[in-house]
């Protein structure tokens, strides 16, 4: 096993509430919603899983009671990146093709979704879905709209299009957002202080 | 000698900036050594990223000064790093050898004189690099062959288009046998390579139009006047601004050793502004990085 301390990024004389920070960053990093279809979401997993395991390990060694997000479930399991078809077609070929696109077989859930008889809101989400993963964004936006317009009230087909919209976006730091959100973020808080100024706090 | 892939200067801490020139020159060396003088014109800033790329995840060579024919008295620091250096000096000799093919296939028999002198003058080096890297040369053949077709065809589609030409700059890392750093890699130069060809497309529109040559954006949203509608480009920006995100999320997957924040940089700060630059229409591809200390506004794509 690796150095715990290595994988979080800490000194070993690092207070318990720096390592309690380097963790949060590097889940914050590699939470699976930052990686939802992406065809590295199996590496990602990994990291995770070692980082909560190393955390665990230097809280277990310094007989601390906080444990990782991991131990309450929080950031386990793989309802975040990986697909499970809840509904039902006739021919039950796209529980198969979710299949296909987990295990990152692009080609054989193209070919099967190609031979699905009816073009309904998952075709479209799922086509959409093939498209993101070869990274063929165009393509995956347009079958992610058409997804939403057929069935408007599927967050998942909702999450998907915000995904290649630009308003979902990965981890990123904060010293690399764009000087342009910091003006929104300015114009929000002086338009906040100015409403309490004003009164609107009361 | 110039590129697209560049840092953004006036956000890179001092040491940052000048690791990155070390590398710079250092790939210059090292085109120099391996495939003879004329090769250090080779040299680019989106090849010097394929280099800091490659070599994060291990611990590159030291920086020492070095002879540089581009300085009449004294000596440069560049990284020495010959194993490092030796696949990306092969990509940068094959893709720069390729372009002048491509470009002698474009241009009439007269205005294509000076890329078959070129042509001839690389050969040895060519064979030299697909030699040593015989994968890469046939997926540089094989991808430049599709995207021939779809030019041909007029394909609406700037995902199959953009697709040849990201595909090639990802498979820069193929030789890497390590899955777990290969492909990684592999995402984070397809999806720099898609933004290449966006940002290359966007900035030719204009003279394309005026040409009537292929250019995938002319047939996807039909530009009136050679310029895109702003919901085009707002649009275009969001498709750009996904591959950056998709590299950055790549990126972050690395073991990074060395060239964190520098990468961070190239990635999450210049593509987004050489994107606002293209944008308006004052990117310059052969502006370079060492002297001109001015900065790109985010919003307007202007200098200051």
């Amino acid at each position: 096993m690796k150095d715990p301390y290595e994988v979080l990024g800490v000194s070993r004389t690092a207070s318990d509430s720096e390592i309690k920070t380097a963790y949060r960053e590097l889940v914050k990093k590699y939470h699976p919603d930052n990686y939802a279809n992406n065809p590295l979401a199996d590496l990602a997993s990994e990291k995770m899983k070692e980082v909560n395991e190393a955390y665990d390990a230097i809280t277990r060694s310094r007989g601390s009671q906080s444990g990782s997000y991991q131990s309450s479930g929080s950031y386990q399991g793989s309802s975040g990146y990986q697909y499970s078809y809840r509904g039902g077609n006739s021919n039950g070929s796209y529980a198969q093709v979710r299949a296909y696109i987990n295990a990152n077989q692009l080609d054989a859930a193209d070919s099967l979704l190609n031979t699905a008889p009816n073009r309904d809101g998952e075709w479209y989400f799922l086509k959409g879905t093939i498209a993101y993963r070869r990274g063929w964004l165009d393509e995956a936006r347009q079958h992610y709209q058409t997804a939403c317009a057929m069935v408007p009230s599927n967050y998942e087909y909702q999450n998907a299009l915000r995904s290649v919209q630009g308003g979902y976006t990965p981890y990123r730091q904060t010293n690399y957002q764009r000087s342009d959100m910091d003006d929104a973020c300015n114009l929000c808080n002086t338009l906040l202080c100015l409403n309490c100024l004003c009164g609107g706090c009361r | 000698m110039f590129g697209y892939v560049r840092p953004r200067r006036d956000l890179l801490e001092q040491g940052g900036f000048d690791a990155y020139r070390h590398a710079y020159c250092g790939l210059c060396r090292a085109l120099g050594k391996m495939y003879g003088f004329r090769a250090r014109f080779l040299v680019n800033y989106d090849m010097t990223f394929l280099y800091l790329l490659r070599a994060s995840v291990r611990c590159p060579g030291e920086a020492a000064p070095c002879w540089c024919p581009a300085r009449v008295c004294g000596r440069k620091s560049c990284t020495l790093d010959s194993q490092g250096f030796a696949p990306v000096t092969a990509c940068t000799v094959i893709l720069s050898y390729e372009k002048l093919r491509d470009n002698i296939r474009d241009e009439s028999f007269l205005r294509s004189l000076p890329y078959r002198l070129l042509f001839r003058l690389f050969r040895r080096a060519y064979r030299k690099a697909a030699r040593a890297y015989p994968d890469f040369a046939a997926l540089c053949e094989e991808q430049l062959s599709a995207l021939h077709g779809l030019e041909e065809n007029a394909s609406p589609s700037i995902d199959a288009t953009a697709d040849t030409f990201a595909r090639i700059v990802s498979g820069c890392v193929g030789d890497i046998q390590d899955s777990n750093l290969r492909r990684p890699m592999e995402q984070v130069l397809y999806h720099t390579g898609r933004f290449l060809y966006l940002a290359d497309a966007l900035d030719d529109l204009k003279e394309d139009c005026e040409k009537d040559a292929y250019n995938p954006l002319r047939y996807r949203f039909f530009p009136s006047d050679g310029a895109l509608s702003s919901e085009d480009l707002t649009y275009l920006t969001e498709l750009t601004d996904s591959s950056v995100n998709l590299a950055g999320a790549a990126l972050s997957l690395l073991p990074v050793r060395a060239y964190g924040k520098l990468l961070e940089n190239i990635v999450f700060l210049g593509l987004p502004s050489v994107f606002c630059a293209v944008k308006a229409g004052k990117f310059q591809a052969k502006e370079s990085l060492w002297q001109k200390k001015k900065t790109i506004n985010d919003h307007t794509g202007e200098k200051r």
